[in-house]
């Protein structure tokens, strides 16, 4: 299986700061679903900024689906976020419109017609159990529903990697397991995801592997054969 | 997988979909001024009042203009004959000159109606009795055809001076020209003011819609993040300076035509005391397709310009 996402000995530094990230190389496989954990400042926020081109690497090379992100051009970024998934902790929705408006956003920024954003955006909505709040404005939702919607607009363009900030860290334990659990349903139709998350009780029991950030440096990889073992390291 | 459910989009040209975001982006900034009516209002009262300025003396002007043009008669040329001409010549010559390119209208006064006339208007009457002949010579009226520059109607009084059956010729347009001169630097000032006025407006525009930007930056930061390219972000801002400019055009319009409603009572009134049956003309056509035009340029541009400086300043990070 291919990388769908490297890092080769990266580094980030704010301009006049330290580094927020220190020599981390890992890579992510196609189909694969990952685990970024380490506490608040930890430099998991600046992996997923540096895979979205939010930011980009002081030092070291990133790869995603094969391409060179220093090579990418401020110019071609809009494009190359488009093949991404994102979806983040405070959701990012946009309160003055509907629902359906919101998770029809990436399909018409690319263009789409009419007829078949409405059949993709209803498609989507289903897959987070929301077909019935596409009238609705987010912020009559709940946190875990407005998650939700994030989620239908991260996915609506079938996007083959998800990117995920603490996609629960606003979220009541219900509600962030429920979102956890439609992240691992894409995942086995074979989308790759990577979620940048402190909540270690909540993937105690997700078979997944993880890459823990400790002060900018990875500490701990847990490979998928201690984790499907049963054995955690933070028990 | 991820491309599967483009195919079907592949179909339509690229000309049709963008014709649909177009109007969908039409229609959108249109709803969202439609949400703050108050707002909206006001900046088309603002655009609309500093348009009405040029819009209503451009009006006015072209209304004295044509009011010059009614007078245009009084721009006519006197050819005085020599009195070796006949009178069958002079009517000749008269009908030979109506027919020459820039000539509107010429008659032939003979010496002895010049002479009747002269008896009549001047007093002088029992003067000329006493004189054994008619001193006054036949004179043909020129009235050289409107639309004609100075030059032209100078010209045609040159060639018409050497004609060799005219002794003279004059032509008495002085204070005509003075109040052509007028109008022109009235017209030109109007010129200036709507120069002025324009850059007002586009600044009235740049500044809202950079205020609009301002209210609005996290949700620029969203579509960014989601993938939405820099022309996808400014278009409802453009849009929504085109409507701005539309809608202050409307209220120019229709600041002019209360103006204008407002001066027509005042001017006929005037108009017939000095009988003459002048009335005002408000914008032509012509006219109010160009304050639609000016407003939606100008509209425009002001979002054009705010657009492209702050929009690349949000980024997320």
């Amino acid at each position: 299986m291919t990388d769908i996402i490297q890092f080769h000995d990266v580094s980030h530094r704010y301009e006049g700061g330290h580094d927020v990230l220190s020599h981390v190389s890992f890579s992510v496989k196609q189909g694969e679903m990952v685990f970024l954990t380490g506490a608040s400042g930890a430099g998991k926020s600046t992996i997923l900024r540096l895979v979205a081109l939010i930011a980009r690497a002081t030092r070291g090379q990133v790869h995603v689906h094969g391409q060179t992100l220093a090579s990418v051009k401020p110019r071609h970024i809009p494009a190359y976020r488009q093949r991404l998934g994102l979806v983040f902790q405070d959701f990012n929705l946009l309160n003055d419109r509907t629902v359906f408006d919101n998770v029809a956003l990436p399909l018409i920024i690319r263009g789409h017609s009419h007829r078949d954003v409405g059949r993709q955006v209803r498609a989507a909505l289903d897959q987070v159990d929301l077909l019935n709040k596409e009238k609705v404005y987010p912020l009559t939702l709940s946190g875990g529903e407005q998650q939700r919607v994030g989620i239908a607009r991260a996915v609506v363009t079938k996007p083959d990697l998800i990117l995920a900030d603490e996609p629960t860290g606003n979220l009541d334990p219900e509600m962030a397991h429920e979102v956890m659990r439609i992240f691992e349903r894409f995942n086995q139709v074979g989308v790759s995801v990577l979620v940048a998350t402190h909540a270690i009780d909540l993937i105690k029991a997700m078979p997944h592997r993880m890459i823990h950030l400790e002060h900018g440096r990875i500490s701990m990889k847990v490979p998928l054969s201690v984790r499907h073992a049963g054995d955690f390291p933070y028990a | 997988m991820p491309r599967a459910a483009a195919s079907s989009d592949r179909r339509q040209t690229f000309f049709s979909r963008l014709l649909e975001e177009h109007a969908r982006v039409f229609f959108f900034s249109l709803g969202k001024l439609w949400q703050n009516p108050a707002g909206t209002l006001l900046t088309a009262l603002v655009i609309g009042i500093t348009l009405a300025l040029p819009a209503g003396l451009h009006a006015l002007i072209n209304n004295v203009d044509k009011l010059s043009y009614s007078w245009e008669g009084a721009a006519q040329s006197s050819l005085f004959l020599k009195d070796s001409v006949s009178a069958e010549r002079g009517k000749d010559l008269a009908r030979e000159l109506n027919a020459r390119p820039g000539v509107a209208r010429t008659t032939y006064i003979s010496r002895d109606q010049a002479l009747a006339e002269f008896r009549k208007l001047s007093g002088f009457g029992e003067a000329l009795d006493i004189l054994d002949n008619n001193p006054l010579p036949a004179v043909i009226t020129v009235t050289p055809m409107h639309k004609q520059s100075r030059d032209e109607i100078n010209a045609l009084v040159t060639d018409l001076s050497n004609l060799p059956e005219v002794d003279m010729a004059k032509l008495d347009q002085k204070w005509l020209e003075r109040l052509y001169g007028i109008i022109d630097l009235l017209q030109r000032g109007v010129m200036v003011i709507a120069v002025l006025l324009s850059l007002a407006v586009i600044v009235t525009v740049a500044n809202t819609i950079r205020l609009d930007i301002q209210a609005r930056r996290e949700e620029i930061i969203v579509m960014k993040l989601i993938g939405a390219p820099n022309s996808f972000i400014r278009r409802p801002f453009l849009y929504t300076g085109l409507w701005y400019g539309f809608t202050g055009s409307v209220v120019a319009l229709i600041f002019v035509g209360v103006g204008m409603a407002a001066l027509t009572g005042p001017v006929q009134n005037l108009a017939g005391l000095y009988e003459s049956n002048f009335s005002l003309s408000g914008l032509s056509f012509f006219a109010v397709l160009q304050v639609f035009g000016a407003g939606i340029v100008l509209g425009w541009l002001g979002a054009f310009l705010t657009v492209s400086r702050h929009l690349s300043k949000i980024e997320p990070h």
